[in-house]
């Protein structure tokens, strides 16, 4: 009898007086269900979201397969005038190996009817519609589905930006909850170390960090590995630094100090007591550079550094990055040429999945902060 | 403490922040393979530099692989061969004596910027350094200009239509990558413009907001000015639009300024996304605190609180903020400066690290935009020092 009533009891305690910390949360919820920007930010979360899933449960293609079409772009004159040279056979190529010869009949994977051999460059540039789009590679001689590369770049993107954000967070919830609540030389000097890391710009670091390492790592898993590595490496410092300053103000509050007057050990001080009173702070940071990376990734491929081992990548930064310099070669021979075919979806429609992406997910990091400083609350 | 005593103490203190990131790039330097390190120190003409090579190749009659004295010699003359903490304190030495060794005649980066020969990097960078700090001050000048007054107003005028307009201003600043924005804005300088004739000669609107200088075509004689020098460094002070105004050349400078303004507006645009929230923010605190109230009560004009009594205030916050937010505008040079082709020391970091990496120019530009973001840090402490008398007497 008393084994069933105990945890009615204990249930009921509960229901009365809810865990503090829980009760923050439903607090931070409601503040920021009445944030308009934040839902719809969560929204768009949720879309994308659906559309890794998507990718991963129901695309009939691996994540590393590429539908890819070849096609001679020339961007000038009307859509029919250019010519299609050597285009064999429809071709699917995995990423990791080098591109195969362009000998690809153009063909639609999401609209069968339009398979070759009717050559059709009007089909090769696609149109308006995001389905039937393509985006044409650097070499302007291959092209692929813009809606595929979305599709497939969802798990690529989110799986890389995620997991630096989190091995990010991990580093600097360690270093800093020790060098905020050990005090004296500890934080002396991991502090100097994250000043020495912060004070060398961001982008840079990732960039010589993946110039020096990524010849030994040819292959598509490794260069993954390293991107994240090196973005990890310019990312921890500002985590230390947010939750140092946290755990400067929780490690003086009067629980903290319950808690060691009772006994406990200084790990359990810091992983019962600090470290999740000053989380979120550090959720807010997180939410914000999620969607920095993809932006990041984005740079770094534009600036011509080849990070994946091929061209033909679906990740949604690198796609917007490359329709760039196309886009601009077609904008001087626009120039030159009164008229010209400008496919103007393939800079659109790439740049507008990355640019929707990080808005959504500030929307959402804005109401989070807004929601978690009573000061903000409207 | 005196304002000289603590700008003194804050120099010295830096020191150990630029040996610990000469450190930072030394231990990337030492990941590098032999080889690499070899072919940037004597350039790629020179003979291969592997570690073991054909016997056939080095005059040895006998099959397979022999080592490659080539390889041998290099690694005792860099002095690889001698203990990590020799060549860490080699690296430092050399490091702070500006020896940061010479270009790599084979790499993109050399062929591109049309080095003639290897060139020492502390002398190239000396070349473009003037280009980016001119492209860093315009565009610091439109933060300043832009950030602080709308983030006071959408403080004043909170959650009213300047305040929204602010916000989205703020988050497509975070959320457009600069690569983008700039070649929408040339698309649109484009369509706006149509056709221009940058000289006379027959170009285009695209061209005419390209590059840090008029194509050379628009030169008598397709000569440049005299007082712009081989590597377009120019004389006397290296600052482009500073020396031809000097020179007397006023449509040079203006055109310098011209071309540099687009581009520092796309810079710009990024930090003020990060800059106008802490203003607002920091506004609103300052808005609330008493002096704010007893100035009211006494009857000075509203206009004048918030000029002069809660913007003062809160300019603190900004400069914290600008310096904070320094090496992330700082990083982004490289790809504004590729976008818009100017020249600068972001350009020569984007060529450099294209397929044939000439590791010296990356490493000394790296080195170089984490010295400017150190000194920037500095500056702005001894301007906060100086705003907020209680940081030098704490």
């Amino acid at each position: 009898m008393a084994a069933t009533t105990k945890p009615a009891i204990a249930a009921v305690l509960e229901k009365k007086r809810p865990n503090p910390r829980i009760a923050q949360m439903r607090r931070t919820l409601y503040f920021l269900s009445r944030n308009v920007l934040a839902i719809l930010g969560i929204g768009i979360l949720i879309f994308l979201i659906g559309v890794a899933v998507y990718g991963i449960a129901f695309d009939p293609e691996s994540a590393t397969a590429m539908q890819y079409y070849c096609g001679t772009y020339t961007g000038v004159g009307s859509s029919s005038s250019g010519s299609v040279i050597g285009c064999t056979s429809v071709c699917t190529y995995p990423i990791g190996t080098p591109p195969p010869a362009p000998n690809c009949y153009p063909t639609d994977a999401y609209n069968p009817s339009l398979v070759a051999p009717t050559i059709d460059l009007a089909h090769l540039h696609g149109g308006p519609l995001p389905l039937g789009s393509l985006t044409v590679q650097l070499a302007g001689s291959s092209f692929f589905s813009i809606y595929q590369g979305f599709v497939k770049g969802a798990e690529w993107s989110l799986l890389i930006s995620t997991s630096i954000v989190a091995a990010g967070a991990t580093i600097g919830l360690v270093l800093g909850s020790v060098a905020g609540y050990k005090g004296g030389y500890t934080d002396e000097v991991i502090m100097r170390v994250t000043d020495i890391f912060l004070s060398i710009p961001g982008l840079l670091l990732v960039l010589v960090i993946l110039a020096v390492v990524s010849g030994s790592f040819p292959t598509l898993w490794g260069r993954i590995l390293i991107l994240i590595g090196g973005f990890t490496v310019t990312w921890w410092p500002i985590y230390t630094r947010i939750v140092r300053g946290q755990v400067l103000v929780t490690r003086e509050q009067k629980y903290v100090e319950a808690s060691r007057a009772a006994g406990a050990k200084t790990g359990r001080i810091l992983s019962r007591h600090i470290i999740p009173n000053s989380m979120y702070p550090v959720f807010v940071q997180m939410s914000l550079d999620v969607g920095a990376i993809p932006l990041a990734v984005a740079a770094i491929i534009f600036l011509g550094f080849q990070i994946f081992p091929s061209v033909n990548f679906p990740e949604w930064g690198t796609m917007a990055a490359q329709s760039v310099p196309a886009i601009s070669s077609v904008l001087i021979q626009c120039q030159i040429n009164s008229s010209c075919y400008f496919p103007w979806w393939q800079l659109l429609f790439p740049g507008l999945i990355v640019f929707l992406f990080a808005i959504s997910v500030n929307f959402v990091s804005d109401g989070l902060r807004d929601a978690l400083d009573p000061r903000l609350r409207r | 403490m005196k304002m000289w005593v603590y700008i003194t103490r804050r120099i010295l203190l830096i020191i150990p922040v630029i040996i610990g990131v000469m450190t930072i790039t030394f231990g990337l330097v030492s990941l590098l393979p032999i080889q690499d390190k070899l072919i940037s120190h004597y350039g790629r003409t020179k003979v291969g530099y592997a570690q073991n090579v054909l016997c056939t190749s080095l005059g040895i009659q006998q099959p397979g692989t022999c080592p490659n004295p080539a390889y041998y010699n290099g690694v005792h003359q860099l002095g690889l061969d001698q203990p990590i903490f020799v060549q860490w304190a080699h690296y430092i030495w050399n490091s702070l004596t500006l020896n940061w060794g010479t270009t790599d005649t084979g790499s993109y980066a050399s062929q591109q910027l049309g080095f003639s020969g290897s060139l020492h990097i502390t002398t190239v960078l000396g070349y473009l350094l003037p280009y980016t700090l001119e492209l860093a001050a315009i565009s610091l000048f439109i933060i300043l200009a832009l950030a602080i007054p709308l983030g006071n107003y959408s403080a004043v005028y909170r959650n009213r239509p300047i305040d929204q307009a602010a916000r989205v201003m703020s988050f497509s600043g975070f959320a457009l990558p600069g690569f983008l924005l700039g070649t929408l804005l040339l698309l649109g300088v484009t369509a706006a413009m149509g056709h221009v004739t940058a000289c006379g000669a027959k170009s285009d609107a695209f061209d005419y907001w390209y590059g840090s200088w008029a194509p050379s075509f628009c030169f008598p004689g397709s000569k440049y000015p005299s007082f712009i020098g081989s590597y377009y460094q120019t004389t006397p002070t290296g600052f482009p639009t500073l020396d031809s105004a000097l020179a007397g050349d006023w449509s040079l400078a203006a055109d310098s300024l011209r071309r540099m303004l687009l581009p520092a507006f796309v810079i710009a645009f990024g930090a003020i996304a990060a800059i106008l929230r802490f203003v607002r923010n920091s506004m609103l605190e300052v808005m609330n605190l008493d002096f704010v109230r007893t100035a009211r009560s006494k009857g000075v004009p509203e206009r004048s609180v918030v000029a002069r009594h809660a913007g003062r205030n809160s300019l603190n916050v900004t400069i914290t903020v600008l310096g904070l937010t320094f090496a992330g505008f700082v990083g982004g040079f490289p790809i504004i400066e590729s976008v818009f082709h100017l020249r600068g020391i972001g350009l020569l970091l984007a060529y450099s690290i294209q397929p044939n990496y000439d590791y010296g120019l990356i490493f000394g530009a790296t080195l170089l935009f984490t010295l400017i973001v150190v000194i920037a840090n500095i500056v702005v402490d001894v301007l906060y020092a100086y705003l907020d008398p209680r940081v030098r007497l704490g």
